[in-house]
C-alpha cells in the first residue's frame, strides 16, 4: 500500500495505493488521523484501491468519528469498484460522504 | 582525502638532501680503486661530518676496541663499505630533522627506523647475508614516507594512525592518501643519490610479494621480514602481529617464531644503545615480554567483555523465550474460552456452524440457543481486524446477545441495544457486522435482521421459481452510527435452507486462487444440495483451504435448516 497526502483548496486529500488489509491499514489510519490532529478536513481517494478489508474500512470509520468531534469534513472520493463493493455491501454508503471524484469532494 | 603525488614530476631541488660531502663519500666507497686519503679529503670539507663519524665509529655500535682517531683510520677498522653505510644513516638523519616538517614527531619515525634496522641486522646474522648493509638498509626502508609527509605537510595527523597498521595495511593506506607508496619514493631517491643500485631495490622491493624468500633478493626478503617483527612493538595487537610477523618471517627467510621471540627480547636494550650512538632520541623501551603480557591482559579484557555480552545475550534470550511461553499460554487460554463462546453441536437445534480463524484468535463468531417456547436465537458476527483486539470486541458482542437474547426476542429490539452498548465503548473505528436472527423450527417461520453482514443465503432447491434468494443488509454495522434503527425481514424457510457467512467465505480463495465470491458460494451450496449438513460445512471449508494464497480472513459459516 502506498499513502500520498497533497492539500488543495484546504483539505487534506490522502490517496491511498494497492491492497489495505490487516498489515498496512495501520499506516493508513496513522495518516487520516494525523490529518486530522492539524484541524485539517479530510477527502480518502480511494480510486487506487485493489482490495480493502474490515481494518481498512475501520480505519475510515475512525477517521469519520474523529472529523465530526473536531467538525471537520471527511469524505470518500473517486472509490474503486473493488473497495465501492465493500462499502456498499456493508451498508456504510449510508455512513460515509462518497463523491465521484476528488474535485467534486472540494468543491462541495 | 588524497593528496595527489606525481613521482615523475619530483625533482631532487624539491627534496632535502645529505650534505654535498656526504653524498661524495657515498660515491667514492663505491669505487674499487678509492684510497682512505681521497675519503679523508673530501670529509674534511664538512668538519660537521667528520666529527659524527669519529663519535659513531668510537660507539658501542661498532664494538671496536681501539679508538678510531681519524678518517683514514675509520676506512682502515671499519672497511669502505661499513663508512659509507655510516655516512649515510648520519647525513640522511640530519637531512630531514625535527624542524624540517612541522607538527610531526620525526624523533618517533626514527626510533621506529631504528628498530628496524636493528631487526634487519640480526636477521642478517641468522641468515648470514651482510650485517652491516641490511642494518643501513632497515634504516631507510621507510624514508619515502618521512618524504611524503615533508611533500604533504597537511597529511601528518595521519602519521598516528598509520603507525600502528601492519606492513601490508600501511601501504595501502599510503596508496589512498598520498597516490604512491613510500617504496616508490625511496627507490626514486637512491636513484637521485646516487645511491647504490642494490639498496634501491631492496627499499623499492620491500613490500613486494614477489620477493617471499631470500633466494630472490636476500635484502629484500630481510627488509620485509623487519617490517612485520617490528609491528609486533607498535601494533594495538601484539599477539596478532606476532603470529602475523611468524608467518612473514618463515616464509620470507625461514626464521621460526621461537627465534623472532628471543630477537624481540633483545630488542628494547640494542635500540636504546644504538639511540645512544647515533645520536637519536628514543623513548623508554619497553621490554618483549612486557609487551605481550600487555596484550594479554588486553585479550582477557576483551574475551571478558565478550563473555559477558554473551551471558547477557543468553539471559535476553532466556527471557524472551519465558515471555513467548507465558504469551502462548495466554493465547492458548484466551483460544480456549474463546471456543467456548460457540455453541456445541445439539441435535435438538437445527443450526450448525463452523469457525476457523486466520490467526490464533478469531474476530468472528456465532451463536445459538433454543428459548422456551422452542424457538431458537441465532446469529453470526464479523469483528473488523483480525487477532487479539478483535477477539476481544468478539467477546464482548457475543456474550451481549446471548445475555440480552434470553430476555428480548426482538432481532431489531436486541441489534439497537448491542449496537448502543458497542458504540459507547468502541475504539479505533472497530465495528461488528452481524446477523441475528429468530427461528421456529416448528413452522420455518424465520425473522433476522442484516447489520452490514454480506447477503445470508435462502437457498430452496424445491421451490418452483426463486430457489437462491439473497438476504442483502439494509443497515450499516453495529458500532458506528449511535441510535441506529434496524428493519426486520421476515420468510418462510419452506424445507430450504438458509446460509449465513462471514466475509471471509466469500472474500476467501478458491482452488484456483480467484476470490470465491457470492455467486462462486450460491454454486458452491447448489452443487451440495443433497449432501449432510456436516458434509456442506466441511466442503465449503475445504474449497477455501486449498488455494496456494492461503486463509486471507477468518472464515464462519451457519446453516440453518
Amino acid at each position: 500500500m502506498e499513502c500520498i497526502t497533497k492539500t488543495e483548496a484546504g483539505f487534506s486529500i490522502i490517496t491511498l495505493t494497492g491492497e489495505i488489509d490487516l498489515y498496512c491499514s495501520a499506516d493508513a489510519r496513522k495518516e487520516i488521523l494525523q490529518q486530522l490532529e492539524t484541524r485539517q478536513s479530510v477527502v480518502v481517494d480511494l480510486s487506487q484501491v485493489g482490495y480493502i478489508d474490515s481494518s481498512g474500512i475501520a480505519s475510515l470509520v475512525e477517521g469519520l468519528q474523529l472529523a465530526k468531534k473536531n467538525n471537520l469534513d471527511f469524505s470518500l472520493a473517486a472509490v474503486s469498484d473493488a473497495a465501492l463493493q465493500v462499502i456498499k455491501l456493508a451498508r456504510l454508503d449510508k455512513v460515509f460522504t462518497i463523491h465521484p471524484t476528488v474535485k467534486d469532494a472540494v468543491s462541495n | 582525502m588524497v593528496a595527489v603525488t606525481q613521482l615523475e614530476r619530483i625533482k631532487p631541488t624539491d627534496l632535502p638532501a645529505p650534505p654535498q660531502a656526504a653524498l661524495q663519500i657515498i660515491r667514492a666507497c663505491a669505487r674499487e680503486e678509492v684510497t682512505s686519503h681521497e675519503i679523508s679529503d673530501i670529509a674534511e670539507t664538512n668538519p660537521a661530518l667528520t666529527a659524527e663519524l669519529l663519535r659513531v665509529a668510537n660507539s658501542p655500535l661498532y664494538g671496536i676496541s681501539r679508538e678510531v682517531t681519524s678518517i683514514s683510520n675509520a676506512v682502515a677498522v671499519l672497511g669502505l663499505r661499513a663508512l659509507r653505510n655510516l655516512v649515510l644513516c648520519i647525513s640522511i638523519h640530519d637531512a630531514i630533522n625535527k624542524e624540517a616538517i612541522p607538527d610531526f614527531d620525526a624523533e618517533v619515525f626514527w626510533e621506529d627506523s631504528l628498530r628496524r634496522a636493528l631487526i634487519a641486522r640480526q636477521l642478517a646474522v641468522l641468515v648470514k647475508q651482510d650485517v652491516d648493509e641490511s642494518f643501513t638498509a632497515g634504516l631507510l626502508q621507510d624514508f619515502g614516507l618521512l618524504i611524503l609527509f615533508y611533500l604533504h605537510p597537511e597529511q601528518t595527523t595521519q602519521w598516528q594512525r598509520l603507525r600502528v597498521l601492519s606492513p601490508s595495511e600501511r601501504l595501502q593506506q599510503e596508496q589512498e592518501i598520498f597516490s604512491v607508496t613510500h617504496t616508490e619514493i625511496g627507490q626514486k631517491l637512491t636513484e637521485f643519490w646516487e645511491l647504490p643500485e642494490s639498496l634501491g631495490e631492496a627499499i623499492g622491493g620491500h613490500h613486494a610479494h614477489i620477493y617471499t624468500n631470500s633466494e630472490q633478493n636476500p635484502l629484500s626478503a630481510i627488509l620485509q621480514a623487519a617490517d612485520w617483527i617490528s609491528h609486533i612493538f607498535t601494533s594495538n595487537h601484539p599477539s596478532q602481529a606476532l603470529k602475523d610477523a611468524s608467518a612473514k618471517t618463515s616464509q620470507a627467510i625461514g626464521i621460526d617464531e621461537q627465534k623472532i621471540k628471543a630477537l624481540c627480547a633483545s630488542l628494547p636494550e640494542l635500540v636504546t644503545e644504538a639511540a645512544i650512538s647515533l645520536g637519536l632520541k628514543v623513548e623508554q623501551q619497553v621490554e618483549f615480554e612486557q609487551v605481550m603480557r600487555d596484550a594479554n591482559v588486553r585479550l582477557a579484557e576483551e574475551n571478558s567483555s565478550y563473555q559477558e555480552l554473551t551471558w547477557n545475550l543468553e539471559k535476553t534470550l532466556r527471557e524472551r523465550d519465558a515471555l513467548a511461553a507465558a504469551l502462548n499460554n495466554e493465547l492458548e487460554l484466551a483460544r480456549e474460552i474463546q471456543a467456548s463462546l460457540l455453541p456445541p453441536d445439539n441435535n435438538d437445534i437445527p443450526v450448525h456452524g463452523i469457525n476457523v480463524s486466520a490467526k490464533e484468535l478469531s474476530g468472528d463468531f456465532y451463536d445459538f440457543f433454543k428459548l422456551d417456547d422452542g424457538r431458537v436465537m441465532f446469529n453470526l458476527g464479523d469483528v473488523s481486524g483480525k487477532g487479539m483486539h478483535a477477539a476481544l470486541l468478539m467477546a464482548k458482542t457475543s456474550s451481549l446477545f446471548r445475555c440480552l437474547g434470553k430476555k428480548n426476542h426482538s432481532p431489531a429490539e436486541l441489534l439497537k441495544t448491542i449496537n448502543h452498548e458497542i458504540c459507547e465503548t468502541s475504539i479505533r473505528g472497530m465495528f461488528v457486522t452481524m446477523v441475528a436472527g429468530i427461528y421456529n423450527p416448528q413452522d420455518g417461520q424465520i425473522t433476522l435482521v442484516n447489520a452490514g453482514n454480506p447477503p445470508p443465503v435462502l437457498f430452496n432447491p424445491k421451490a418452483s421459481e426463486k430457489k437462491i434468494k439473497l438476504l442483502a443488509a439494509d443497515t450499516p454495522p453495529l458500532g458506528i452510527v449511535l441510535g441506529m434503527c434496524y428493519e426486520e425481514v421476515s420468510f418462510n424457510l419452506q424445507q430450504g435452507h438458509l446460509y449465513i457467512y462471514s466475509d471471509g467465505i466469500t472474500e476467501g480463495y478458491a482452488p484456483n486462487d480467484t476470490e470465491l465470491g457470492v455467486m462462486g458460494l450460491v454454486s458452491l451450496i447448489a452443487s451440495l444440495d443433497k449432501a449432510p449438513v456436516q458434509k456442506r460445512l466441511d466442503t465449503i471449508i475445504q474449497h477455501l483451504s486449498e488455494s496456494s494464497k492461503g486463509q486471507r480472513d477468518d472464515m464462519t459459516l451457519l446453516i440453518i435448516e
